[in-house]
């Protein structure tokens, strides 16, 4: 007797359906060596995820997958996402897998799981990234490894002393990670001091946006924006780095660090730049079928998002410029222009980097020769971009910064809509290592 | 042109036993020079010998070349770096200028510049066929400088009219030689000029790096070595083989250089180890090459290797598609 066949619940051939963002969690982001110090990245991500189950009650819950990653991981931990899962509240039957695309972790996370849901493999999902640069994992040298795997294969005693003789005093140094890219020995500061000088961007500009970042995110945390967002962790409350009564003054009074030995002046300083931060966020995705039978609100949804690289080997573009590549493609792929954004999130890797994928953009032989335009692709309204903050003052755990950046957009937008009635639409645009760019298009309707 | 006797080696002579000889040789050239009342014999150009050496069926072990390959960045595959190739036939190059019959001593020889020209790659399962020998003995104004000239063909390669899929000229100063007749121009060419760009990429290079670089290509000249033997040669410190940096180079700039190519590098400052090495690659332009999407199709590489701080050039070159 033949098997009774089944309806299929999502039939092929199909259009594909919405993604919804419905909420997100993460915890404050730490300074490296603060309250964080002695939590691992399985620790961060376990209570990120935590907060997640308990702000939407999913005790229990099956979710369709969970996808997450950290830039610097420990060999251990090659299952990460999986690994949190099971010490999470969620239903052990809930899939996971890593994922890793450096600074840009977090939010390809919340493309790919999207793109799932849009094409009806999955109905629920979360999105995550953690970091921690306190907990960095220390290896040992390619000498003292190689040594101590042909140790592990030697059959004979004699065969075991050979491996082990061959261990030189040198090869104990331990090989701690290093943000240098590997083809240019190029730390990803004085990457982008490079960029700075080939856009002349100056130090008053750069202070002026770690200042606004400051600034407008205590602006928010006051507002009580960030209540439904963030889950207290170790004492923290909010994030560690914040510094709600810096000044244009004390910004001004530090030392540049990086581009020091370039002939152009130096303008980076440890202000104006992200620091080194421990933190891990989460994001919550679903069909839309999926949030009303859970009673789940929507946010808004992920519409598109696109990717780029550039060429930063020989120097042709800087490392962190992709975005400004992505971006002119991704609006032009929905025909629309900087007018038709409401908020625009750049993560701010440095405030020179914000500066120089705005100057690129403003720039008339760019958008010629490089975007293939008639001329400049446009100007950026400054009171849309980062309006409540960005990594300048939260701090940038690597992978966990998608997270953040995806949970604050899509509140903002509800905000929006919610205020004004009318649909709202958000850019959000992520620089990573490797001279790679993700770009996503969030919107209500 | 004198016809050169071709002499076929067995194998690859081991580069250490010919630093033996080199030192020996170097030994009893300077006391020939300080016995004789002229200070040795001046040269002319006729006075190099008339010797080619050739090994067949030389083959790259995978660990040696793996080694290369990681050493200098180059992806692990089965294609033999330009590099390699240079290594894997220098000593057979490095054997004529040990004869008893060359002028010069091989103790302190100074790289001064070197070509290759890669028309096809090499694979590790290739059998290689290498001639060596040395030419153009000319003068220089603090010497006399030669050519040691390397061809690599795969076995069995069929037209012998062919350009050999690798060519490698070295080109060396000895210091002091004296020529017969003092053509040499005496006057300094100008040093080269730091590059007023932005630069490209930053080595650090660790105390360890000649020692490094010895342990893949055998040449265990102790200038490389330590700064104590360094010392004993007039340097302060160990110093970078010359061709350690050009091969990064050459890594740095990667799949861009296309399969055949040229390769150039003129050695001005030694690198002192260890050191910083700022480096700047600069495409020229080429036609073909599309504005808007493709850094590919240029017309080539030019690349400076400098000290930032003293502003010092240490290396000028170029790495050329064939096709550019």
């Amino acid at each position: 007797m033949p098997a009774a066949r089944r309806e299929p619940t999502t039939p092929t051939g199909t259009p594909t359906r919405r993604a919804a963002v419905i909420g997100g969690n993460r915890i404050p982001f730490a300074k490296v060596g603060g309250p964080y110090r002695d939590s691992s990245n399985l620790d961060m991500l376990t209570a990120a995820l935590d907060g997640l189950v308990a702000r939407f009650g999913l005790q229990g819950e099956r979710i369709g997958e969970v996808a997450a990653g950290a830039v610097l991981k420990h060999s251990r931990d090659f299952n990460l996402t999986r690994e949190a899962v099971l010490a999470s509240a969620l239903s052990p039957e809930t899939p996971a897998y890593d994922l890793q695309q450096a600074c840009a972790t977090g939010l390809e996370a919340v493309v790919g799981l999207s793109n799932k849901i849009r094409l009806g493999q999955l109905d629920s999902a979360i999105a995550g990234g953690v970091d921690s640069a306190s907990d960095a994992p220390v290896a040992v040298s390619d000498g003292l490894r190689r040594a101590l795997l042909t140790f592990s294969r030697a059959r004979s005693a004699r065969d075991k002393l050979a491996a082990l003789a061959g261990i030189r005093p040198a090869d104990l140094a331990p090989s701690a990670p290093t943000t240098a890219e590997p083809r240019t020995g190029l730390s990803m500061g004085e990457h982008q001091a490079l960029t700075t000088a080939q856009w002349g961007i100056t130090r008053e500009a750069q202070d002026e946006i770690a200042l606004l970042s400051h600034q407008r995110l205590a602006t928010a945390y006051d507002a009580g924006f960030f209540d439904d967002l963030v889950t207290p962790y170790r004492g923290l409350v909010r994030d560690q780095n914040l510094r709600a009564d810096t000044s244009a003054s004390k910004l001004a009074a530090l030392r540049p660090v990086f581009g020091t030995h370039l002939p152009t002046p130096a303008t980076m300083t440890a202000g104006n730049s992200t620091p080194l931060s421990d933190g891990a966020s989460t994001v919550l995705l679903g069909s839309e079928e999926w949030a009303h039978a859970h009673a789940l609100p929507v946010l808004a949804y992920v519409v598109d998002a696109e990717v780029a690289a550039v060429d930063f080997v020989l120097g042709r573009d800087g490392l962190l410029m992709a975005p400004a590549f992505a971006v002119p493609r991704l609006l032009a792929r929905h025909g629309l222009t900087f007018d038709d954004l409401d908020f625009l999130e750049i993560h701010e890797a440095f405030a020179s980097t914000v500066l120089t994928t705005l100057a690129a953009w403003e720039d008339e032989a760019f958008g010629r020769e490089r975007l293939g335009l008639d001329g400049a692709f446009g100007t950026v309204d400054r009171t849309r971009l980062n309006v409540n903050g960005s990594s300048l003052a939260a701090g940038h755990p690597f992978a966990a910064t998608g997270g953040r950046l995806v949970a604050t957009t899509a509140k903002l937008l509800a905000t929006r809509t919610a205020d004004t009635g009318r649909p709202a639409r958000a850019l959000i645009s992520v620089c990573a290592a490797g001279g790679l760019g993700v770009t996503a298009i969030l919107e209500t309707a | 042109m004198t016809t050169r006797r071709v002499v076929e080696l067995d194998a690859v002579p081991g580069l250490g036993g010919l630093y033996g000889r080199g030192g020996v040789g170097s030994a009893r050239l300077a006391l020939a020079r300080a016995l004789s009342r002229e200070g040795g014999r001046p040269l002319d150009a006729g006075a190099l010998p008339a010797v080619e050496y050739a090994v067949h069926d030389l083959r790259a072990s995978t660990a040696h070349l793996t080694a290369y390959q990681h050493l200098m960045g180059e992806p692990a595959g089965d294609a033999l770096p330009a590099g390699f190739v240079h290594v894997l036939a220098f000593p057979v190059a490095t054997a004529l200028m040990v004869r008893s019959d060359f002028p010069l001593p091989l103790v302190g020889m100074v790289h001064l510049a070197n070509r290759v020209d890669q028309h096809e790659v090499l694979r590790h399962t290739d059998a290689l066929h290498v001639r060596a020998w040395t030419e153009q003995l000319r003068p220089h104004r603090s010497g006399a400088q030669l050519d040691l000239v390397v061809e690599v063909r795969r076995e069995g390669a069929t037209d012998p009219g062919a350009p050999p899929a690798w060519r490698g000229v070295s080109t060396y100063l000895s210091k002091g030689a004296r020529f017969a007749e003092d053509e040499a121009p005496a006057e300094r060419p100008p040093a080269p000029a730091v590059p007023h760009g932005l630069p490209t990429a930053v080595w650090n290079l660790p105390a360890d790096t000649g020692r490094r670089y010895a342990a893949v290509s055998g040449d265990r000249n102790p200038i490389h070595l330590s700064a104590l033997s360094a010392r004993a040669f007039g340097f302060p410190r160990a110093i970078a083989h010359g061709m350690y940096t050009a091969a990064r180079a050459l890594a740095d700039v990667g799949p861009r250089r296309g399969p055949a190519f040229s390769w150039t590098v003129q050695f001005a400052k030694p690198v002192l180890l260890p050191g910083t090495v700022t480096l700047r690659v600069v495409p020229r332009a080429g036609a073909g090459a599309s504005r808007v999407d493709s850094a590919l199709a240029t017309g080539g590489y030019d690349y400076t290797g400098w000290d930032a701080r003293r502003g010092v050039v240490h290396f000028t070159g170029n790495i050329t598609p064939s096709d550019a």
